[in-house]
């Protein structure tokens, strides 16, 4: 799977998260640097402050929110960054803080190292408690860790690094064992198996997260747990494993409680082991729950991009034709464009046009992991063009069958048009003395299978409505509020009953003075 | 004897014209024991190349010895113990036995009308191995089976890249006539004896008759002509506890959401 796709998967966290936590953010805001744009070191500051209020607290979401900035903070690491955060984080000369600056190469001579707590405000708790206080919790020397691995994997010569240094953090969280951890450590999880796949030792890896996998269910860390098992996931089908893929996805139960963007990975990762598995409907519905917890196509256009291209497949596979506005969708169009080439030879049912229009994008559809996919869709073509001739002809000998569909003998196609026949693709029989297929007329269309077709769409209805209802979050004690408001709502309705009832005379004395 | 002895005896006599399975089968016994020992039935860790490579010599020779012995479940045990080595020992110089294995196996999972496991199977190959006749045959005849040319997978027959496929031929071959026999059912309303001949691909009538009277058709001799009884025009019926119970359900449904 492409690199950018995780990344993109990455992106979409923080938008999702962003999108959830919008109205407590709003409070919080107040206390952030008013200026627009903080340097990345106030933004660790201030996050390492948060940090602290959710290990203090046992509020995980402040630690979800340390972590959504994550990425956009991620690209403007550099050295003297992360020295800096690690100065200010630990004032005293501890074992912690000489080892994480051990990771780091030797600085240049320190100069303004001293400014920046004068323009950091929000950072102030912990600077001001620090110098007398004691260490910083684990977690924040976690996330500092964290912060090193993505910097120092962005650059070829660091992988290395990056991967002790990883190891090294991993197995510091596995000895703290704390809960408040957890959500930095399913990041961390994450962090490692990027180190691993950059330096191309993704199957090295695995031992490791099926292992960390078991202590994870263990100590029912979800947070982890759902992490852990799309890389381990993502490792099966890197390596197209999908033997073992799906014998991990039926031994584990993947948490539900787990974040929209860990479980998008997990629908698609099932999507593709049930397209592999011939088990199209169940790949369908997979692919359309990850596409509905993916983020907005803008955020994360790579993700959104991988997961259409399988969808498509898929419901050729199924005989439907996709919508033709998918094609149209702005992040979509460029990257579908091989994909709608193919849909259109298999809308015709034209055998040579699908065969050169699968040669021309051979390539892509190799790098795209479809390729096997779409050559099954061989058989669907040829169904498609025996339906559109029993569609348009009452009659038809198998020989034009043959030469309209580019069939190799009349024998072949006395074969299909029977097998054709047999899976109810078309209605008809063969009569063979005379070498012709006859086709049944159309049925009419109000057998019971109507009444299906609705209640599955009903079904589809009900569920999203139930799932939407579920998803609803409510602020704490928002209710009474609301009582007071529905009360004075109340309270104004019978006075304007009262007043209806009153004024009524009033009414008719004022529209008799406004005729005055 | 020591382990090396043994597989060397083995191998020359599987090599020999013709091989003696029974020896054959014995022999690879002794040697399985003896790969427990050194435990190398089931690799863990990291072993020496040689000795790994000696093994999977040994379990692919047991692979070939099954189908010989015409001993499928002995086949498929084989197949999973190799899978250790094709996939988790992939630094291993490649076996030259590989690809008519897992062509094998493909076979054998076609002739089961095992499709989801053939493709989850040939998904797990490399890209380059489509490329090997040894799969490419495999390959070949479930594209024709899935779309119906089975003209195709008959005259494919013939063309077996290993001396081992031909022993898959005839189960596949079954399976191909069912099929066949399924299709006619519904699509022709009569069919003379001697065209369902050829389809069914039967070359002498009495295995024609033989065949009918299997699957319960009905053979006309002195018109030479087989009628298919007729399954469609069954009456339809309305599902009526069906309609009942999802018509709950949305009342349900509905109060809920009121």
């Amino acid at each position: 799977m492409p690199d950018i796709e995780m990344k993109a998967a990455d992106k979409k966290e923080e938008k999702k998260d962003d999108k959830k936590t919008e109205k407590k953010d709003e409070k919080e805001k107040k206390e952030e640097p008013p200026k627009p744009p903080p340097t990345p070191n106030q933004e660790i500051k201030s996050n390492v402050v948060l940090i602290e209020r959710a290990v203090a607290t046992l509020e995980p979401r402040f630690a979800h929110r340390v972590l959504r900035t994550l990425t956009s903070l991620r690209k403007r690491l550099d050295e003297t960054v992360l020295r800096k955060a690690i100065e200010e984080v630990f004032v005293k000369d501890t074992p912690t803080k000489q080892s994480l600056l051990s990771w780091l190469p030797e600085p240049p001579p320190p100069t303004e190292a001293m400014e920046v707590d004068s323009t950091a405000p929000a950072a102030a708790p912990p600077a001001a408690k620090a110098p007398a206080g004691p260490e910083p919790v684990p977690e924040v020397d976690m996330y500092l860790r964290l912060l090193m691995i993505h910097y120092l994997d962005t650059s070829p010569s660091t992988y290395g690094k990056a991967l002790d240094l990883a190891h090294q953090t991993v197995e510091k969280m596995q000895a703290l064992n704390r809960r408040s951890m957890d959500p930095i450590a399913a990041k961390v999880w994450y962090a490692l198996e990027r180190a691993y796949e950059l330096g191309s030792e993704l199957a090295d890896a695995r031992p490791l997260f099926l292992a960390a996998q078991r202590t994870a269910s263990l100590r029912h860390d979800d947070e982890t747990q759902a992490s852990l098992i799309n890389r381990l996931l993502r490792s099966y089908l890197y390596y197209s494993l999908y033997d073992q893929a799906d014998k991990l996805v039926s031994k584990t139960v993947f948490p539900a409680s787990a974040g929209n963007p860990q479980w998008a990975r997990y629908h698609y990762y099932l999507g593709r082991i049930k397209a592999v598995q011939l088990n199209y409907s169940a790949a369908r519905e997979n692919l359309q729950h990850a596409i509905r917890r993916a983020p907005a196509a803008k955020l994360a256009p790579g993700f959104y991009q991988a997961v259409h291209k399988l969808f498509v497949v898929v419901e050729l596979l199924m005989g439907d034709i996709p919508d033709r506005s998918l094609f149209r969708h702005a992040v979509l169009e460029k990257a579908l464009l091989a994909y709608f080439d193919i849909v259109k030879a298999v809308r015709t049912g034209s055998l040579a046009q699908f065969q050169t229009t699968l040669a021309k994008h051979a390539a892509q559809f190799e790098a795209d992991r479809t390729y096997t996919l779409i050559v099954r869709l061989r058989q669907n073509v040829i169904k498609t063009g025996i339906r559109r001739l029993s569609l348009s002809y009452s009659r038809i000998s198998l020989r034009d069958i043959c030469v309209k569909l580019h069939l190799d003998s009349e024998e072949d196609a006395e074969y299909i048009v029977g097998k054709a026949i047999r899976d109810k693709i078309i209605d008809g029989t063969i009569v063979h003395e005379k070498g012709w297929m006859e086709c049944g007329g159309l049925k009419g269309g109000y057998g019971p299978e109507i009444g299906e077709a609705f209640s599955k769409r009903i079904g589809y209805c009900l569920q999203l409505h139930n799932e939407s209802v579920k998803a609803m979050r409510y602020p704490l004690n928002a209710h009474r509020k609301e009582l007071a408001a529905a009360e004075g709502a109340r309270e104004r309705e019978k006075e304007l009953a009262k007043e209806i009832q009153e004024g009524e005379l009033d009414d008719d004395e004022m529209g008799g003075g406004g005729e005055f | 004897m020591s382990l090396k002895a043994q597989y060397a005896h083995l191998n020359a006599s599987f090599a020999a014209q013709p091989p003696d399975l029974k020896k054959c089968g014995h022999l690879l016994t002794q040697l399985k024991l003896g790969l427990i020992q050194a435990g190398l039935l089931l690799p863990q860790g990291d072993l020496n190349t040689d000795d790994l490579v000696v093994a999977r010599e040994i379990l692919e020779i047991g692979a070939f010895w099954s189908i010989r012995t015409q001993d499928v479940p002995s086949f498929d045990r084989y197949f999973s113990q190799l899978q250790t080595f094709y996939t988790d020992y992939a630094h291993l110089p490649p076996s030259q036995h590989e690809y008519p294995i897992r062509g094998l196996h493909l076979i054998r999972l076609l002739t089961q009308n095992r499709i989801a496991d053939f493709h989850t199977a040939l998904e797990s190959l490399r890209a380059a191995a489509t490329d090997s006749p040894y799969i490419a045959h495999p390959v070949n005849l479930e594209r024709w089976l899935m779309e119906g040319s089975y003209a195709k997978v008959w005259g494919a027959r013939a063309e077996a890249p290993a001396a081992e496929y031909g022993y898959f031929v005839d189960s596949l071959m079954g399976t191909i006539r069912n099929e066949i026999a399924s299709c006619e059912e519904t699509a022709y309303e009569s069919l003379p004896l001697k065209d369902a001949a050829t389809l069914l691909f039967f070359t002498s009538q009495s295995e024609l008759l033989v065949f009918a009277q299997e699957r319960g058709w009905e053979v006309d001799l002195t018109r030479g002509i087989i009628t298919f009884a007729k399954k469609g025009e069954e009456t339809m019926d309305i599902p009526k506890e069906r309609i009942i119970a999802s018509s709950l359900l949305y009342a349900r449904e509905l109060e809920q959401i009121v």
